[in-house]
């Protein structure tokens, strides 16, 4: 009898799958709708970068409004993973097998995307502008064909702190504190490179896992270690905490926090639980433009970004991290129009390796987004900026960075 | 004798219905929930085990998720580090869980009630840290990725498996071969509840001084129970491994092993059927609890009043519903006139 079954079954099972092949159609693509999924942080840790999914919503919103695109409405589902990577796996497989998404587009953090990779790679689902700068995405594209980054990566974020401060502080005694996975070691492995011969103005490197609950006793052991110079590779909650603790022990480096960290509301918190001696001096790189920028309030793409935010209710429209969602749905979208009248998933890949926008309206003046079969770094170009008086302030050129 | 033929018809017609709705539950479903059914599955597993330390020895452990991070960081570990086939881990996971059963089962032997309690829920609290500490073997913090390291021994990564000549997705092949394990783990847990060896568990549960006096060896069935039960939660964790295709040391807080005792206690302790039931509660409660609203904290609220709702009107758990509705036929069929 139990072999019947497993007959029966198999049988089944087997129909089902010429049934789904013989249709030959994209999954998530219909005649009016383009379904597409990611993962973020609603909850935990991480949780400050779920505006970056609820900015890309409002902008996809806005695409629709306008009548999407090539008649497609595009439909956008972000999940929870808590930033645990187990979870991304599930929800990602959720998305696939479930929601039947297009693409993923946008999930976020580094081992996050490193955990579905495998995956969506062996079943040939695109893996779009990974919410991450790893370097990992734009380098490894021989191995995962299916997946591209987008943000400037952080090795070059690191080789511009590094040479920065080589030229300008040669007599710095460097502290580091890095996140202990790919993001944390790429940005100290970059800081190195740009430091050149003055590497061993490095005087303590500490670290910390996304699963530790402080990093308390990291900062006491950088003040230890007379450091005058912090590098805080660390991710909002950490970096808040930082300058927090170090304010408690009486101890005001001079910090270069990473661009995952440095949005303007992040630094009002990490002022709010100090002081403004405590943020003041702090520098780090930028590559979108800043809506509490005075300087950008008259700006066209800034006045897009807020009346968007404000209409498909996208949140608090002073965080930065909702721009940054913003730039990466337009650059969906710009693909999503090169993808072809009937995109297939082959087809977003390769336009995802011919970009050339010039006009994203959330990115600073002269910010391209552009990728060859040869560069898959979307983005690579970001200029400095100090915190001064409670505000970041722009300064200097347009670094390439690579 | 016609009796006792009724009774042995009855458990061949509830065990003929149970390959049946193993062999069809996933059809009933989409391709993806099997996925969860697989997941409550390893659930199952833990619980029955437990069942058995808690349930038939009295017992109480609230460290069966660092026994579970045993199993599933052997798998993780062999897979990714030897490179070995993800499923035939299974047995090597279950053996290394039952030996540390075995070793937490020491201080049982001076530990009981409360304290037991602790002592096993400190073991749970420290288990996360462990795994950070040696973080060669674990990967630390960021735990161990099945899929990257070795794909090539992630059975299914293609999308299908083809298992005697006939082929299915990952999904279900998750499925059957997860409740396959379940369905003989939990035929030799009721085969070793049954028999003499049970009924010495129970008399260790029901007093200590009666049991001794009757010449029962405490120190070896305490023990005994706590390797069992950690075996079980070995092939559990293996499997929950070999699901996930990922560990770290947050698949093993503390959380898990709660998870597993309200399981079992809603299943009913000292009852076997119920454990199933258990195991569906503690997989499907969180998403239900979501489904009510999704605004901070709401879940969590429902979710413990569920709990709690289900204590009061079934303090017996699922178990001693179900023993409840079969009365009027079971006490027929064994009670002599």
């Amino acid at each position: 009898m139990k072999s019947r079954v497993h007959v029966i079954l198999g049988s089944l099972v087997a129909l089902a799958i010429a049934a789904a092949a013989s249709g030959a159609s994209t999954p998530g693509v219909t005649s009016t709708e383009v379904v597409i999924g990611g993962t973020t942080p609603l909850t935990g840790s991480a949780s400050a970068y779920q505006s970056v999914a609820r900015g890309a919503a409002a902008y996809f919103k806005y695409v629709n409004s306008k009548g999407g695109v090539n008649k497609r409405k595009i439909k956008y589902i972000y999940k929870d993973d808590g930033y645990d990577p187990a979870r991304t796996s599930e929800q990602t497989r959720e998305l696939v097998q479930q929601d039947k998404v297009f693409a993923i587009f946008n999930s976020l953090g580094t081992e996050q995307n490193q955990a579905t990779r495998p995956y969506l790679n062996a079943i040939k689902v695109p893996q779009l502008f990974v919410a991450s700068g790893a370097t990992t995405w734009g380098t490894d594209y021989k191995q995962f064909p299916w997946t591209i980054g987008y943000q400037p990566n952080y090795r070059a974020e690191g080789t511009i702190y590094g040479r920065y401060v080589a030229k300008t502080s040669p007599k710095a005694r460097i502290g580091v504190l890095y996140q202990n996975d790919d993001y944390g070691k790429d940005l100290l492995k970059g800081l190195t490179n740009g430091l050149g011969s003055k590497a061993k103005l490095i005087v303590s490197k500490q670290n910390y896992d996304v699963t530790d609950p402080d990093v308390q006793s990291q900062v006491a052991r950088l003040k230890a270690a007379r450091v005058s110079t912090l590098m805080l590779f660390a991710t909002p909650k950490f970096a808040i905490q930082t300058y927090v603790y170090a304010r408690r022990l009486g101890w005001r480096p001079k910090v270069y926090v990473n661009a995952v960290s440095s949005a303007a509301n992040i630094m009002g918190l990490a002022t709010n639980g100090t002081n403004k001696k405590q943020t003041e001096g702090s520098l780090s790189i930028v590559f979108l433009k800043d809506p509490t920028d005075a300087h950008w309030a008259k700006d066209p793409g800034i006045k897009l970004y807020r009346s968007i935010m404000k209409r498909y209710k996208g949140g608090n429209p002073n965080d930065v991290y909702a721009v940054y969602g913003m730039s990466a749905a337009h650059t969906f979208v710009a693909a999503l129009k090169q993808a072809g009248k009937n995109p297939t998933r082959e087809s977003i890949m390769k336009a995802a390796l011919r970009l050339n926008v010039k006009n994203d309206p959330f990115l600073l003046p002269g910010v391209t987004v552009k990728t060859s079969s040869t560069d898959h770094f979307p983005l690579d170009q970001a200029k400095l900026e100090r915190y001064h008086n409670g505000h970041w302030v722009v300064f200097g050129g347009l670094f390439r960075v690579r | 004798m016609g009796r006792r033929a009724l009774g042995v018809g009855l458990w061949l017609l509830i065990a003929a219905a149970a390959l049946l709705v193993y062999l069809f539950a996933p059809t009933f479903v989409s391709d993806f929930h099997s996925r969860d059914l697989a997941h409550a599955g390893v659930f199952f597993i833990a619980i029955v085990g437990l069942n058995l330390l808690t349930g038939y020895t009295g017992q109480i452990s609230l460290g069966h998720g660092a026994l579970m991070a045993i199993g599933g960081y052997t798998t993780a570990a062999l897979v990714v580090h030897e490179h070995w086939r993800d499923v035939w881990t299974i047995p090597l996971a279950g053996l290394a869980a039952g030996v540390v059963g075995f070793l937490i089962g020491l201080p049982a032997l001076r530990l009981s009630g409360l304290y037991l309690a602790l002592a096993t829920f400190a073991f749970a609290v420290a288990m996360p840290s462990l795994l950070r500490k040696f973080s060669g073997l674990t990967g630390g913090g960021q735990g161990l990725r099945l899929l990257e390291s070795s794909p090539e021994q992630v059975t299914g990564i293609s999308g299908t498996v083809t298992i005697f000549g006939h082929s299915m997705t990952q999904n279900h092949f998750l499925y059957y071969l997860t409740w396959a394990i379940g369905l003989v783990g939990f035929l030799i847990m009721w085969l070793i509840v049954r028999g003499g060896l049970g009924r010495l568990f129970r008399a260790v549960r029901d007093s200590e001084v009666a049991a001794v006096s009757s010449g029962v060896n405490l120190a070896r069935y305490k023990t005994l129970a706590f390797a069992i039960s950690g075996v079980y939660a070995g092939v559990a964790g293996a499997l929950l491994a070999i699901q996930d295709e990922i560990v770290n040391p947050l698949t093993f807080t503390f959380l898990l092993s709660i998870l597993i005792l309200v399981g079992a206690v809603v299943g009913g302790l000292g009852s076997l059927p119920g454990m199933v039931l258990g195991a569906l509660f503690v997989q499907y409660l969180p998403d239900l609890s979501t489904r009510v609203s999704s605004k901070p904290g709401v879940p969590d609220f429902v979710y413990g009043a569920a709990i709690i709702l289900v204590m009061i009107l079934l303090p017996s758990g699922a178990g001693g519903l179900l023993r409840r509705l079969a009365e009027p036929l079971t006490t027929r069929l064994y009670t002599r006139p």
